[in-house]
């Protein structure tokens, strides 16, 4: 059963080849077996699962309407809420924070009947490249139990790569979906900042966080945004726009379509990836697309950028965190302030400390100037180069990482860290929609992603035009040792 | 490059309140130093007449609404996240002090 994507299964379920239960059933036992090992779930809703599971078994029964996603299990980053469920954040700070309400994103998922299965492990507050800043737990890449999943949602790629669970949503702050899904084989998607509501996903960098599905194929990827798609005026980002249909609209010609190439930037790209991206390319231009330059020398700026960016938004959000209203509080403040100080010291880990920081001082006063306001200017530039580069092609495509995954413990610098996602960051700081598409593997037959890019709100494009290229592809597997 | 030093490793603690050890504050300071040394790349571009970024999608309004009564959180569902409460209030060390 884990082999059958997701649309696969809830025709099944709908045809009454087999119960929702069962499939619930299934995918828990795999939990179950598998997961000791990965470590991609922080929590597992048994009981309310296989509860929901029967609704939609009595609702069948009944000849009840059915939703798109009926039947499907799905796992959720645990920085989205799920109401009257903890949402940790992989933090010390929330370790018994339950969600008082809905995700936006969580209520269109039950309201189109998926099944929500469990939340998934991540890098606390979802800042990191390696899901190895959780304080709660290591998650390993079921490719090799050795490597990183990548980050930050390394529990849901994981998840859906080991085939714990068909789908499962995550976030991405700089990369941290496209990353992940690089690193595990498996499809992730990145929206166009506003086209899915943030309502009830603790914030990170505000202008920059979306929400979006992990998936084995494209076609599962745009069933869910289907769903979570749409305008919600809880989130004041929010695109005014109604939800698309994608699946429609998805053919598999790239016939007579451009795809930008930034080679000047990508010319220190080499090895395995350098490979895997120039057959790649090959393989657009045999289905009959051409492949032309484009100039985006500011994205050599984009790390830089964001992380004067990202600091001073993270810094500004995690301020909520004050030891009063939620999460945890210092037991030995003995004043007020000290409940801020205190609590703030043991509940946050080093890189969130870090963050915090860096991002506090490039708001300060006389810094200001020549920190964050030159970080903005020069996102303009940035935002300018991609439209401009979009004047001549469909979508750019790049690499998603510069390697395939790498070892746990490995990577001890947090600037090393941070280099991670020279390719992924700058779609964020422009809002543009990405997916990380498998696209082949390493020597060590570690995965690799391509990453696809498009304009401003060309979400139906992006993934209809990544369906082509994945039918004319074979990489979406199954770790070995998962297979059974 | 921007000069980092202890007083502004805690001038920036007190700013983000967030009490730090001696140890953690060794390795920010060298951390930030690394990262800002990195960040100084930025010298370079010439942004002479740029508009900073104030918003990724160009057309996006302020977004307004009627002020009126929505969805109301229970109060007891909010306290139960609080870690200290009392009468249906949450509890914090007393501010003012004194008789």
């Amino acid at each position: 059963m884990h082999q059958l994507s997701a649309i696969e299964l809830r025709d099944k379920f709908l045809n009454k080849e087999v119960s929702a239960l069962q499939i619930v059933d299934y995918f828990l036992k795999r939990i179950d077996s598998y997961d000791g090992q990965i470590g991609a779930f922080l929590t597992v809703y048994h009981d309310q699962a296989r509860e929901h599971a029967k609704k939609l078994d009595d609702k069948l029964a009944k000849g009840e309407p059915l939703g798109k996603l009926a039947g499907i299990p799905i796992a959720i980053k645990d920085n989205i809420h799920v109401k009257g469920e903890l949402s940790t954040c992989a933090s010390q700070f929330l370790t018994n924070f339950k969600a008082p309400f809905d995700s936006t994103v969580v209520k269109l998922l039950k309201a189109e009947d998926a099944v929500i299965i469990g939340k998934t492990n991540l890098d606390e507050f979802a800042m990191g490249s390696s899901t190895e800043n959780s304080s709660v737990q290591l998650t390993r890449n079921p490719w090799n139990l050795t490597c990183a999943p990548g980050g930050s949602s390394g529990g849901s790629a994981a998840a859906v790569a080991a085939r714990l669970v068909p789908l499962a949503l995550g976030s991405d702050t700089g990369g941290s979906i496209r990353q992940p899904a690089s690193l595990c084989g498996v499809v992730g998607y990145k929206p166009t900042y506003g086209r899915v509501s943030r309502f009830g996903l603790v914030a990170f960098g505000s202008s920059l966080d979306q929400i979006g599905p992990f998936a084995t194929n494209t076609a599962d990827a745009a069933l869910v945004m289907e769903v979570i798609g749409g305008h919600c005026d809880r989130d004041s980002t929010s695109i005014p726009h109604k939800r698309e249909t994608y699946l429609e609209k998805f053919d598999k010609t790239l016939e007579g379509t451009t795809i930008g190439v930034p080679f000047e930037f990508l010319k220190d790209l080499k090895g395995d990836s350098k490979q895997a991206f120039e057959q790649s390319l090959e393989t657009f231009k045999e289905k009959g697309a051409s492949i032309v330059e484009v100039d985006l020398s500011t994205l050599k700026y984009s790390i830089a950028v964001y992380y004067i960016l990202a600091t001073a938004e993270a810094s500004t959000n995690l301020a909520r965190f004050d030891g009063v209203r939620y999460g945890i509080r210092a037991p030995d403040a003995e004043t007020l302030d000290q409940v801020y100080d205190r609590s703030k010291e043991i509940g946050f880990g080093h890189e969130v400390k870090r963050r915090i920081m860096l991002g506090t001082f490039v708001l300060s006063t006389g810094y200001q100037d020549a920190y964050y306001k030159k970080a903005q200017k020069v996102r303009t530039l940035m935002i300018e180069q991609y439209k401009k580069a979009f004047e001549t092609c469909d979508l750019i495509a790049m690499p998603v990482a510069t390697s395939g995954a790498f070892k746990i413990g490995s990577k001890k610098d947090p600037l090393e860290m941070y280099l991670e996602d020279i390719y992924t960051i700058s779609i964020n700081l422009a809002g543009l929609p990405a997916v990380s598409v498998p696209n082949g593997f390493t020597s060590h037959s570690l995965p690799l992603g391509l990453q696809l890019i498009g304009p401003q709100k060309e979400d139906v494009r992006v993934l209809s035009m990544a369906h082509a290229f994945e039918s004319e592809t074979s990489f979406n597997k199954l770790p070995p040792q998962f297979e059974d | 490059m921007a000069h980092l030093d202890k007083e502004m490793i805690e001038y920036l603690s007190d700013l983000s309140r967030i009490d730090l050890s001696e140890k953690e504050q060794q390795a920010l300071l060298s951390d930030l130093e690394s990262i800002l040394t990195y960040i100084d790349l930025l010298n370079e571009v010439d942004t002479e007449g740029v508009e900073p970024c104030n918003h990724v999608l160009a057309d996006m309004q302020n977004v307004m609404r009627e002020d009126e009564i929505g969805e109301v959180m229970p109060r007891e569902i909010f306290l139960s996240n609080s870690p200290a409460q009392i009468g249906g209030m949450i509890r914090v060390p007393p501010v003012i002090k004194g008789k």
